[in-house]
């Protein structure tokens, strides 16, 4: 078993990044995840690993520091929040355009504009449907728990680095700023030169000898040619969702509705779950861990088998959409949120769910 | 707000909004804003006469306890919000009020673009030397070496000198003041009003949470006297207690002298003069740093020259006046017409 320990999820965010192998951090102070930046600064990684971490000047030189670092075949991550995520937009489309892999962690907050520090999940649009412009997809990955937020940044390396994409983790206020037990993962040392060069060497700044020369942009002027790569981002995108989609599943066996939830809406819906079964309704969770790829088929064979789907997020009603269009009809699909910094209650959940869904 | 023969005429009261001000007690914050209340209420200028621009930071929450028109906007953006303000609407005097990190981090390139252009906006710059809304982080004026929760160890960046960016980026004005001098502060932001272009006004302020005392060798009662030079445009460079110390310029650099020792005397000490169009003196002011020189404070540079939204209306004015088309018969009758038979 690894190290235990009892941390904030924003601390773990910093710490797997160290023990993951992370090359470089960039990124600007911004509540509520500061705490990624001011830990990883307080524990020193550069001694221990050689990692660099960095304060920028803003998000826009954050996630442009990224596109340099991405371009040497570096593990580079950055953190922010909502608003923070916003001016990255560009950055995100010329790295997913330039097929280059890095981590960005959002722990979003109650928009739109400033709105709130409170927690949110407002940015489901942004992050799956793209964010900045152009036809591309992030891979996002959505954790509920502390511990995931350790697991992911890890994983979210090796599928950026797997597709040459960038990688989200999409997380909020709630497991940013909670604390939980967490086993860290194991050290892994950060990778050679030789590494480097064996991982990415067609595509970084490992020298040209043996290959092709490579030159790391997204821009293309012939449209002909701009297609074919179009083409071959949307063969990856296939690809990705043929291969990466994770979910969870809980009590869907029996049951006659499924709250579709993720992250921190799916902890409270648990509760929900269990207040609703003592009432003798029968309720399952799905809980996508890959919004995208989303978990289209999954939801799609549930649907042949249940009553009804109710989507719970800290929303005005976003994923909501991609329930409806893998149910495709078949059966009642709702909506349940609070926004805007709220967060619900598992009650009010059960009560929606009853009015909305069930009847009664 | 007093009716004097059919003239109204304000007091700083007029220009405290009624809501709560949740700035920390003993924060500068609070003074600036008094000095600025006061400034506006002797310009001769009503409410509605006033903008009032802020960007994201505890500064920010300027406009909400104005008075006056107001946006809170966009962090860093509010150079730009205003410049657009002005653009649109030049018969307003717009203030754009910013922190250090607001104005000069990711606010960096509105800033210096605003001031290159000279448009005609009072901009008051807080530098406190640290994010305090969020709590804590190294800002671009923080100094090398200075501890905070993103540098625990001390940062290894060099600061922004604020008056430094000002004039590189062509600056028409520059003035210092300091939170604890609320009559100094509102001298030159009335100063500052009056100055046609951009007027950047750094106020040095006090975080008394994350940052307090940065500014204390400057503030001190006790040694301020020694630790600021007053700068008046035509009047010598004097500072002390009692005035009996003075700046000259030698060898190409500006020196502290002693008046009475080695032979200085007042007619030796340097004559201030703010609308010199040279910003060699200017910069040398402004780079004057403790302990081997006081710290220049007023206005140390007020030149007049072009400003933007005077010359775009104008342009506007004489390309209307010039132009054939006076009216949309004319447009639709110019360029390539014909008749459809």
């Amino acid at each position: 078993m690894g190290e235990l320990r009892l941390m904030k999820g924003n601390e773990v965010i910093a710490e797997a990044a160290i023990r993951c192998g992370c090359d470089g951090y960039f990124g600007y102070p911004i509540t509520p995840q500061s705490e990624v930046m001011e830990t990883l600064m307080i524990r020193r990684p550069w001694d221990e690993t050689g990692m660099v971490v960095l304060q920028a000047e803003s998000e826009v030189a954050s996630i442009n520091m990224l596109y340099g670092g991405a371009s040497t075949g570096k593990k580079v991550m950055t953190s922010s929040s909502s608003p923070g995520i916003s001016l990255m937009a560009e950055g995100l489309s010329y790295l997913a355009g330039a097929e280059l892999p890095c981590l960005v962690v959002n722990v979003q907050r109650a928009g739109p504009g400033l709105g709130t520090i409170q927690p949110s999940q407002a940015d489901y649009f942004q992050a799956v449907k793209g964010c900045g412009h152009g036809d591309y997809k992030l891979i996002v990955l959505a954790p509920a728990s502390v511990q995931e937020m350790n697991d992911f940044v890890d994983l979210g390396f090796e599928l950026a680095f797997k597709y040459k994409n960038p990688a989200m983790i999409l997380t909020d206020g709630v497991i940013g700023q909670m604390m939980e037990k967490v086993e860290l993962a194991d050290f892994k040392p950060r990778w050679t030169k030789e590494e480097i060069q064996a991982n990415c060497g067609d595509w970084a700044c490992t020298g040209k000898k043996d290959r092709k020369r490579h030159v790391s942009t997204s821009l293309e002027l012939d449209s002909e040619l701009m297609e074919q790569n179009n083409l071959r981002f949307q063969a990856k995108y296939k690809e990705i969702e043929e291969n990466e989609v994770r979910y969870e599943m809980i009590d869907c066996e029996d049951a006659d509705y499924i709250i579709v939830a993720f992250g921190s809406a799916a902890r409270i819906c648990q509760k929900s779950m269990q207040i609703a079964r003592e009432q003798g309704i029968k309720v399952g969770m799905l809980r996508p861990i890959t919004l995208f790829p989303f978990p289209t088929k999954t939801i799609e064979e549930l649907a042949g088998k249940v009553k009804g789907f109710i989507s719970v997020e800290m929303s005005a009603g976003q994923m909501v959409e991609d329930v409806k269009l893998a149910v495709n009809g078949k059966v009642p699909v709702e909506y349940f949120g609070r926004y805007g910094g709220v967060v619900p209650t598992p009650g009010e959940i059960v009560d929606a769910m009853k009015q909305k869904l069930i009847g009664g | 707000m007093l009716v004097m023969e059919d003239q109204l005429v304000y007091t700083p009261k007029d220009f405290k909004s009624s809501n709560e001000v949740r700035w920390c007690p003993g924060c500068g914050d609070h003074a600036i804003m008094a000095a600025i209340q006061k400034a506006m209420a002797g310009l001769g200028k009503k409410h509605e006469d006033y903008a009032v621009i802020s960007g994201i930071g505890c500064s920010s929450r300027f406009p909400y306890y104005m008075s006056t028109y107001g946006f809170h906007t966009i962090h860093g953006r509010a150079a730009a919000i205003a410049s657009g303000v002005k653009c649109a609407n030049p018969e307003l005097s717009v203030w754009q009020i910013s922190g250090d990190g607001d104005a000069l981090a990711i606010g960096g390139n509105h800033f210096i673009h605003t001031i290159r252009r000279n448009i005609d906006l009072n901009l008051i710059l807080f530098n406190n030397k640290i994010y305090g809304l969020t709590k804590g982080q190294y800002s671009p004026t923080t100094d090398r070496g200075f501890v905070t929760k993103t540098s625990p160890f001390g940062t290894i960046e060099d600061p922004f000198i604020p008056g430094q960016l000002v004039l590189g980026s062509r600056g028409t004005f520059f003035a210092r003041a300091i939170d604890n001098n609320v009559k100094l502060c509102q001298e030159v932001c009335e100063e500052a009003a009056k100055h046609e272009g951009t007027s950047v006004v750094e106020v040095l302020q006090n975080c008394v949470i994350f940052n307090e005392g940065v500014h204390a060798e400057i503030s001190n009662p006790k040694t301020r006297a020694d630790n600021q030079l007053h700068l008046v445009h035509g009047k010598p460079m004097l500072f002390g207690k009692e005035n009996e110390k003075g700046i000259v310029w030698e060898h190409g650099h500006l020196k502290v002298v002693e008046l009475g020792k080695d032979g200085y005397t007042i007619d030796d000490i340097m004559i201030h003069d703010a609308h010199e169009p040279s910003r060699a003196v200017h910069m040398a002011l402004i780079n004057m740093s403790l302990p081997e020189f006081p710290v220049a404070m007023g206005v140390i540079r007020a030149v007049k020259t072009d400003v933007y939204d005077e010359m775009m209306v104008k342009q506007i004015e004489n390309v209307q006046a010039e132009s054939k088309i006076k009216n949309m018969d004319d447009l639709l009758n110019s360029g390539d017409t014909w008749v459809v038979e």
